[in-house]
């Protein structure tokens, strides 16, 4: 695309804008992070701390930081990698069935993203008691697999209705197996798809707060968002080791997305799906 | 369709409906079925009650308060998240210089836990401590420190601001996919025929993306709706219940105050009112696009 | 301690063969204070374990935000532990909701009463003439921490505090110029509760009237409470959302002369460059203020299979030599108490008079929706409602409870 210098400028000074307005709370966090404990908070708000010192990132960075961290990855890879194959499954058979059910099925599905966690939290508690699950990585991942799932088929369906069937239907009439064909022709075209559901699902289960506090209650299997609170006391909060942990969630992140994020966007547009 | 892609279907979908019908309405007939049971942890044999605790949840002036609060707060994240959203996939799609980093930068508020980024965002608001006073007394944009979060008048603003920083990044990657898809070459015929970039805007790209359009906008409704974290870390939905929405009214009325039933009555008629609001958008959306040609 | 481990070791080699079955306690608390407490903790733990090699002991600690949500749904869960610190004001409920396990005649044969304890503490674990906790920690709010250098350059004597009048004055003189006279705060939180409690207890008033019905629209209690929103004019601006904890943060810079903090703050305030003092709670001339009971009691559940195991190590917690080692609140044993403050705080014996002399809050099953309908209260009077019909308002929906 090509501008003139003045919209170039315009385009600039909005980009500017915009950075600035995502990053000035993470530069606060990150000088909030280097407050030395014994630095009282100064008023006006200080840009930078008088005495800079990385010592909330020594005492943030404790074995517990490291196991929980390491849990919020094995239960956000599994939640997407479940969820989405699951929901690719499912949005599929939504997209090229034409039974009446069918129908009121993806009803359901849709109504199913709109029930409240905190209302049924405690059954759902319930039936990982009874199966032995409580404080395992596993209840968390079921948990959110079948919160995400809903929004995961329901995102995916917009895509497959989409594809062109034309594709499918040449090669059925070669015979190909009804397999095969979901395997090669329909998942390749859906990747763009595929791409911002697992983003989604990334996204709900990397944060997800009430479950991972319901379900899981040793260290050993606490993830990130909760052992977050682990400098929150019932009357004060340990703002310089929080921020420091806050930055240690965050940077890892970023960095991936950082390089990967040209995929992404390459990978939302990839199979030319005609808005 | 062969006998054999029918039983194939039902494959595909069985893990999904097995999931979903165990997992979320197992759970949701139970919660219906105790909001018609008078039940609480203290008196907890649950007696049937039929409607009463909805008649006495909609006689309850406080229902009419979370009804207006929880349609401002969806309403006014949903509409701003999207329109920065949009805003920010235009002004990083422009190919300048930089935009691989600062696409990257952008979506790190989409990363940080909500509780975090709540948080975060409490200490920035702080009258006194904040470096949002902090910055606009020096800016000479207000004199005195201002109680964003403590003043009934600002705190919902203060916390759909919150809401609209974590959420827009999300909306932004998905437009910005979206984009990709635009017509080059519609475009140059439109900059040929003379159109401005506002023109532009409307006749070429968001008809192109109306669909994306559609699906984020429906994805954001829901998400915000029931999105608990934030409103509960940064307010508990005070001051005077300025910021209470349905998820921290279920939650506060079940956890903190143990009142099942009335907690359970909250949760489904949450649920009828987001129904509500996504069929109303829904309806709303298909009626303009029906009587406006297609591009 | 040498004499410590070998009757240890030999009561371990004596259990030995008699425990083959080992048992396993599931206990937990939350963490109540930033402190890194869990390490004295686990520590007493230790020492259990070796007094009771029978036993063991798994220590969950939740942080406090989140304790309340967590316990319940462990409890309706069915997976309640078997000992848990629960908060004076929810022993009520859970022992409305059976949920646990009457404790008096494990209680009386091993010679644990009343006498032992803070008197209030004791009371609030009695529900239905049942005793369904013991006491493990305690604290009164609120004591009133000063910044001595502000006081002295408004010319302030620090005795003043303990009067309404005194404190008014005082808060008048020590605001202005970036400075905030007094900490007042009035989030969605129980210290919001307290705070206005001990008030209205000073003067004479109550929550709840001796028959259970609600009292906050006496005038005692409404005198308190207009004293009150005339007080906050001098509170530093926000403080609708405003908590016990931004206070303390404005207090540690030296901008804000007063702060209401229970005595668990003295740790903080030792730790700071701050030269404080304290004045103990604030009353009408000539009387003795009456501060708010605060704690945590231990209870064992119902579901628990281990109901013997769970007193033994109850009954640890609360003794004399152990209690103090494991709050980081005071001692609910009185005499584990009283080696802890002289060894920990600064003004022990007025600490210990104001906790001998605090009232509880109700004590009522219905107490997490009363304490809501104060919270309400409080958060109208602090933007300037009228007293009086807010006050009414509220025990509206207070007596509406019962």
């Amino acid at each position: 695309m090509t501008h003139t210098r003045r919209t170039r400028a315009a385009i600039v000074a909005g980009q500017i804008l915009l950075a600035a307005f995502v990053l000035l709370p993470f530069f606060w966090m990150f000088s909030v992070s280097l407050k030395p404990p014994s630095e009282p908070f100064a008023i006006p708000a200080r840009l930078w701390p008088e005495d800079p010192t990385l010592s909330n990132y020594v005492t943030a960075f404790r074995p517990e930081f490291r196991t929980y961290f390491l849990n919020s990855l094995i239960v956000s890879a599994a939640s997407v990698t479940i969820c989405v194959t699951l929901a690719l499954l499912a949005a599929y058979a939504f997209s090229r069935g034409a039974l009446i059910a069918l129908t009121a099925l993806m009803g359901m599905v849709v109504l199913a993203q709109m029930f409240p966690h905190s209302a049924i939290i405690i059954p759902i508690y319930k039936m990982m008691r009874s199966a032995d699950l409580l404080d395992t990585k596993i209840a968390l991942i079921i948990a959110y697999v079948s919160v995400t799932l809903p929004v995961a088929i329901w995102m995916l369906r917009g895509f497959l209705v989409k594809l062109p069937v034309a594709l499918e239907e040449a090669a059925a009439i070669d015979g190909a197996h009804p397999l095969r064909l979901f395997w090669e022709i329909v998942v390749p075209l859906a990747r763009p798809g595929i791409i911002a559901t697992a983003v989604y699902v990334l996204i709900v289960t990397w944060q997800e707060f009430l479950f991972a506090l319901s379900f899981t209650s040793s260290k050993a299997e606490r993830t990130l968002p909760v052992g977050l609170n682990d400098f929150i006391g019932q009357y004060g909060i340990r703002y310089g080791e929080l921020m420091a942990s806050s930055v240690m969630v965050s940077a890892p992140v970023i960095a991936v997305f950082f390089f990967l994020q040209r995929y992404f966007v390459a990978g939302l547009t990839a199979g030319a799906v005609k808005g | 369709m062969t006998r054999r892609d029918q039983w194939l279907l039902w494959l595909f979908l069985a893990p999904t409906l097995l999931l979903m019908g165990v997992f979320l309405y197992y759970p949701m007939i139970g919660t219906v079925w105790e909001s018609l049971h008078q039940s609480s942890f203290i008196s907890p044999d649950p007696e049937f009650v039929g409607a009463q605790i909805y008649s006495r949840v909609l006689d309850d002036p406080d229902f009419g308060t979370i009804l207006a609060n929880s349609l401002v707060w969806t309403v006014g994240v949903v509409a701003l998240q999207n329109v920065l959203g949009f805003a920010a996939a235009m002004l990083l799609n422009q190919g300048l210089p930089m935009q691989g980093v600062l696409r990257a930068l952008v979506l790190m508020p989409f990363i940080l836990p909500g509780v975090v980024t709540a948080i975060l965002w409490r200490f920035m608001y702080d009258p006194q401590l904040g470096l949002v006073n902090s910055l606009m007394i020096r800016t000479g944009l207000v004199e005195d420190s201002a109680a964003w979060l403590a003043d009934p008048g600002t705190a919902m603003a203060a916390v759909i601001f919150v809401a609209v920083w974590k959420g827009f990044p999300f909306s932004m990657l998905i437009y910005l996919a979206a984009l990709q898809n635009v017509d080059e070459s519609q475009l140059e015929a439109a900059t040929l025929d003379g159109a401005g970039p506002v023109r532009k805007l409307f006749d070429v790209v968001l008809p192109a993306i109306r669909h994306v359009v559609l699906v984020n906008i429906v994805l954001t409704l829901i998400l915000t709706f029931n999105y608990f974290d934030i409103v509960w870390v940064l307010t508990r939905g005070g001051p005077q219940d300025s910021t209470h929405i349905f998820p921290t009214k279920i939650y506060e009325t079940g956890f903190g105050q143990f009142q099942f039933g009335e907690a359970a009555t909250y949760g489904v008629m949450s649920i009828l009112v987001l129904a509500v609001l996504v069929a109303l958008y829904v309806i709303v959306e298909r009626g303009t696009s029906r009587r406006r040609p297609e591009a | 301690m040498k004499r410590l481990l070998t009757t240890s070791t030999a009561a371990l080699l004596l259990a030995g063969p008699a425990f083959a079955q080992e048992v396993t306690l599931q206990f937990w608390d939350n963490q109540q204070t930033e402190s890194g407490l869990s390490q004295y903790q686990q520590e007493a733990v230790d020492r259990f374990m070796q007094e009771n090699p029978e036993i063991r002991v798994e220590v969950t600690t939740i942080p406090y935000p989140e304790y309340q949500q967590r316990l319940l749904t462990a409890v309706q869960g069915g997976n309640a532990p078997d000992i848990a610190t629960l908060d004076q004001i929810w022993t009520g409920a859970f022992a409305a909701a059976g949920a646990l396990v009457p404790l008096d005649e494990r209680a009386e044969a091993a010679g644990v009463s009343r006498d032992a304890f803070f008197g209030g503490a004791w009371d609030s674990a009695v529900y239905e003439d049942g005793l369904y906790g013991i006491p493990f920690n305690v604290d009164v709010w609120q004591f009133s921490f000063f910044n001595r250098a502000l006081l002295e350059e408004a010319g302030v004597a620090p005795e003043r505090l303990a009067t309404f009048e005194g404190l008014r004055e005082a808060a008048e003189a020590l605001s202005g110029e970036g400075r905030f006279g007094v900490g007042l705060f009035g989030h969605q939180g129980e210290d919001t509760v307290v705070v206005a409690n001990s008030f209205i207890f000073s003067n004479g008033g109550q929550v709840l009237a001796e028959d259970g019905s609600c009292a906050l629209d006496e005038p005692a209690a409404v005198e308190a409470l207009q004293y009150l929103q005339e007080l906050s004019q001098f509170a530093p601006s926000g403080i609708l959302n405003a908590s016990s904890g931004d206070m303390r943060e404005l207090f540690l810079n030296g901008s804000l002369a007063i702060e209401f903090w229970p005595a668990l703050e003295q740790p903080t305030l030792q730790a700071s460059d701050i030269d404080w003092g304290f004045a103990v709670g604030t009353a009408p001339e000539g009387e003795t203020p009456v501060g708010t009971f605060g704690g945590w009691n231990l209870s064992v559940f119902e579901s628990s299979e281990h109901k013997d195991a769970a007193w033994k190590f109850i009954e640890f917690l609360t003794r004399e030599d152990v209690n103090g080692d494991v709050v980081d609140l005071i001692p609910a044993n009185v005499a584990a108490a009283e080696s802890f403050l002289a060894a920990n705080r600064e003004g022990a014996d007025r600490i210990m008079a104001h906790l001998e002399n605090a009232a509880p809050r109700p004590l009522s099953p219905h107490y997490l929706q009363i304490a809501d309908a104060q919270m309400d209260l409080y958060q109208d009077i602090y933007s300037g409602a009228e007293v009086a019909a807010a006050a009414e308002e509220a025990c509206a929906r207070i007596d509406q409870l019962r």
